[in-house]
């Protein structure tokens, strides 16, 4: 058999298999969202918030010390006068040696930098040390804010839709794939027991961005190629999102992996994108493409 | 141009107008970038800052010279320039500094090293944010209070006067607004990080000088100078205490208008004169209060009883671990307190609400780790395209352009002198990320055999402007939010984006489409 006719002859069995299961396949989609809206119940109503969040978000200070400080040790010996004290080790990413020492707490600056000053017995300026402070009140108002522009942002990028595609239902199945991402992702930042930044948060603006290019990729081809059955169609639209998600993914873990090295920052960033673009996969592929499948048989009928 | 001789030497094909406005777009971008080709090739270092009132200031340094030899010696890097001045003030006293600039010569007499800010001549445009190159911002606003746009100018004027009074060079204040219409001024200071810089933004300045109950002049409203250099400010005596810290006294005269002078003769002509141990004082004395909080208090001297005197001398102290320190503590105090003297007091109580102080080693590796990260992720995602569609070209004509939309991103950036902070590259990466997404569709979309190829390639089109339509509007609102701190990551995303719609997507399907053409 040739590489063409098995190709044809695995599609024409996946075929098969799709259009007798994918209303079932629907199920499993509807399960994680389920799942994750009570444990997103559960988690709101233990911590009053949808996340955990890092100084950034609840006010606070971070300090890096500059040099091989040693983790653990400050530690345990702070933990008790740093409120919520964290630390994170950062790397040279060329020769793997501890360059900086990042502190974060809930303790103001004057306060946090005294208290390090004596457990390191030397003052900290600007040439061994920076500090980043950002008060409860001004961290509480980002935070508002910032939630409040993923809530434009969602609602605009719904109107984009449906005004490019000018049709309820398969329009609905993009939004309501894209609203599943940022849901699933956000369940399992939870899980995993991330402490969000504020730069994470935008990570979640970036991924509404970044979710629906599959999704108007698949109901394009859909609703507006003429020839092929749904399948067909489906298929061919898959074979372009994958690559689309896959290099998006293969660069994202790099980039994850390369900045866990130097940037608390960028890793979450690339983090939630890693998360979030693995869910788009299967809510484009499977949330998505059944509702897509869905409409147009009732369609055709 | 790698990309012309590219596609001349392998493809050999007429360059469409979309091909060719993308090579103009990128050879413009290029422009921006480098500016000026002199740069490249410049020696020495670039003052960046220079204290105002200081001696560096009055032998003629400036901001913006260009140093390429101290004594002799020749400075190619910020390390020569350490090393040249090395021990050289260790004796306290005044010593003689011969610095050359790319045209001129300066000759300091000083007893300590010039007051200056330098950094390496930027061989670009392209200038990174503080948070990458060190220096400090602040954001402030008022405590406890509403604040309108109109104050919050004045505002930013007033804090603008202090910073520029008190010495800071380099520095960019301006009032901002957020979604919630809350109003704040925000500080940026490039470089390092003056001492005190908290207190000197936070603090209102109300300065009042009174003995007893009476008010005898208040800062700012009542001071008609205050001297800054000379016999008439300096830091006096320095000595150690029994714990071995230092102590430095500081003293300098503030003189006072008619009408607080006579105010003083008024309410010292009550007074007693007392004979104490050390000398003959009035019974009361002279308090001083900054912010409600006594900071001194100075004895009147007999001679002054009654008389209508204008100059009045001010002292205080600080302390250090070491003399040097103490020295330098107490003359940025003498320093903050003149300041706030000269400019008053601001209308109502500020907050500091952020403060980040970053330090400039830090940034150091940050790009060059930064471009690791892109380049390892540009070329990952090239072998993979590589590897599906198994053809040279096309990984390369993907690849080239992404570089190109990179180039582009950072000539705009360059000419609207943006400042790239890390959610402006963030931003970029986010950028080349959705580009090589949208080159894949248009890829796929041209490979259809059951269309025409101008047809599938509109359809792309369709595609992807409906992607950058979503970006665009799910990027829009992070303008706004959170006092502008996120600016550039929504910047540079939706540059990136329209400049791939507009110059480099259209550009990439007539390459493609070449491609194709010759393939048949």
């Amino acid at each position: 058999m040739t590489e063409e006719n098995k190709e044809k002859n695995f599609k024409k069995r996946f075929g098969k298999f799709y259009d007798s299961f994918y209303k079932i396949l629907l199920l499993i989609p509807l399960i994680i969202i389920i799942f994750s809206f009570v444990y997103m119940g559960i988690f709101y109503s233990n911590n009053g918030d949808f996340i955990f969040k890092d100084f950034s978000l609840t006010g606070g200070t971070s300090i890096t010390l500059i040099g091989k400080v040693d983790a653990s040790l400050l530690e345990e010996t702070l933990f008790r006068s740093l409120d919520e004290l964290n630390t994170r080790v950062v790397y040279d990413i060329t020769t793997g040696e501890q360059t900086s020492l990042i502190v974060q707490t809930k303790t103001n600056s004057d306060e946090a930098i005294k208290i390090l000053e004596s457990y390191l017995g030397y003052p900290l300026n600007d040439e061994n040390s920076s500090v980043e402070f950002i008060s409860a009140t001004l961290s509480e108002d980002f935070y508002r804010q910032l939630l409040f522009a993923i809530l434009i942002a969602f609602l605009f990028m719904a109107i984009v839709i449906f005004l490019i595609f000018r049709n309820f239902l398969p329009s609905a199945a993009v939004v309501i794939s894209a609203f599943a991402d940022i849901l699933m992702t956000l369940t399992l930042v939870n899980i995993l027991g991330i402490k969000m930044s504020s730069a994470g948060i935008v990570a979640f603006l970036m991924l509404i961005g970044y979710s629906v290019d599959t999704d108007i990729l698949l109901t394009n081809r859909v609703l507006k190629r003429l020839d092929g059955t749904i399948n067909e169609k489906i298929f061919s639209a898959f074979k372009t999102g994958m690559m689309m998600s896959l290099t998006s993914l293969v660069a994202l873990a790099f980039a994850l992996v390369v900045s866990s090295f130097f940037s608390v920052i960028l890793a979450q960033i690339f983090t939630i994108l890693v998360i979030g673009i693995g869910f788009d996969i299967f809510n484009t592929w499977v949330t998505n493409a059944s509702l897509l499948k869905w409409y147009m048989t009732k369609k055709q009928k | 141009m790698v990309y012309d001789k590219e596609t001349k030497m392998k493809f050999n094909f007429s360059f469409t107008l979309r091909i060719w406005i993308l090579i103009v777009a990128i050879l413009l971008s290029l422009l921006a970038i480098v500016g000026s080709p002199i740069n490249l090739f410049q020696q020495g270092i670039l003052v960046t800052g220079v204290e105002q009132n200081s001696t560096s200031f009055e032998s003629g340094l400036r901001q913006g010279q260009i140093i390429i030899e101290v004594d002799g010696n020749l400075i190619k890097d910020i390390d020569d320039y350490s090393m040249a001045l090395l021990g050289k003030f260790d004796s306290g006293e005044n010593v003689k500094t011969i610095i050359k600039t790319k045209d001129s010569e300066i000759i300091l007499f000083s007893n300590n090293t010039p007051e200056i800010t330098i950094s390496e001549i930027p061989k670009t445009n392209i200038k990174t944010g503080l948070d990458i190159s060190g220096g400090a911002r602040a954001l402030i606003k008022a405590q406890d209070k509403e604040i309108s746009s109109t104050e919050a100018s004045e505002l930013k004027e007033v804090i603008n006067n202090r910073l520029n009074v008190y010495g800071i060079e380099d520095v960019k204040v301006s009032s901002i607004s957020d979604l919630s219409g809350n109003y704040y001024v925000r500080i940026e200071i490039a470089g390092a990080t003056p001492e005190g810089l908290k207190e000197l933004i936070s603090q209102q300045g109300k300065f009042e000088a009174k003995i007893g109950d009476e008010v005898v002049f208040i800062g700012g409203k009542d001071i008609t100078s205050v001297s800054r250099s000379g016999q008439d400010a300096l830091v006096e005596s320095c000595s150690q205490q029994a714990d071995n810290s230092y102590f430095c006294n500081f003293r300098f005269s503030v003189y006072l208008n008619e009408e607080a002078a006579k105010r003083h003769a008024d309410i010292t002509k009550e007074l007693d004169v007392n004979y104490t141990g050390g000398g003959v004082y009035l019974s009361k004395k002279l308090d001083l209060f900054l912010d409600d909080k006594l900071v001194d208090s100075l004895f009147i001297s007999e001679g002054l009883k009654g008389r209508v005197t204008t100059q009045i001398s001010i002292t205080g102290s600080s302390t250090g671990f070491t003399q040097e320190e103490a020295n330098k503590n107490a003359r940025d105090e003498m320093n903050k307190l003149q300041t706030i003297l000269i400019t008053g007091s601001l209308p109502y109580q500020l907050e500091v609400v952020s403060l980040d102080t970053i330090s400039s080693s830090i940034g150091k590796n940050f790009v060059s780790s930064i471009i690791k990260v892109g380049l390892i992720a540009l070329l990952s995602v090239s072998l993979l395209i590589f590897l599906r569609y198994k053809k040279i070209k096309l990984s390369l004509a993907l690849l080239l352009t992404s570089i190109s939309e990179i180039v582009i991103i950072l000539g705009i950036a360059s000419l609207i002198k943006w400042n790239l902070d890390l959610p402006s590259i963030a931003g970029i990466l986010a950028t080349i990320g959705t580009g090589i997404d949208q080159q894949i569709i248009i890829m796929d979309e041209s490979k259809e055999p059951s269309s025409s190829l101008q047809q599938s390639l509109k359809r792309a089109f369709m595609i992807i402007l409906g992607a950058y339509l979503t970006v665009t509007a799910a990027l829009l609102p992070l303008y706004w939010a959170a006092a502008g701190f996120f600016k550039g990551f929504a910047l540079t995303t939706i540059i990136g984006v329209t400049a791939g719609i507009l110059i480099t997507r259209p550009a990439f399907s007539d390459i493609i489409k070449k491609i194709k053409e010759r393939e048949e």
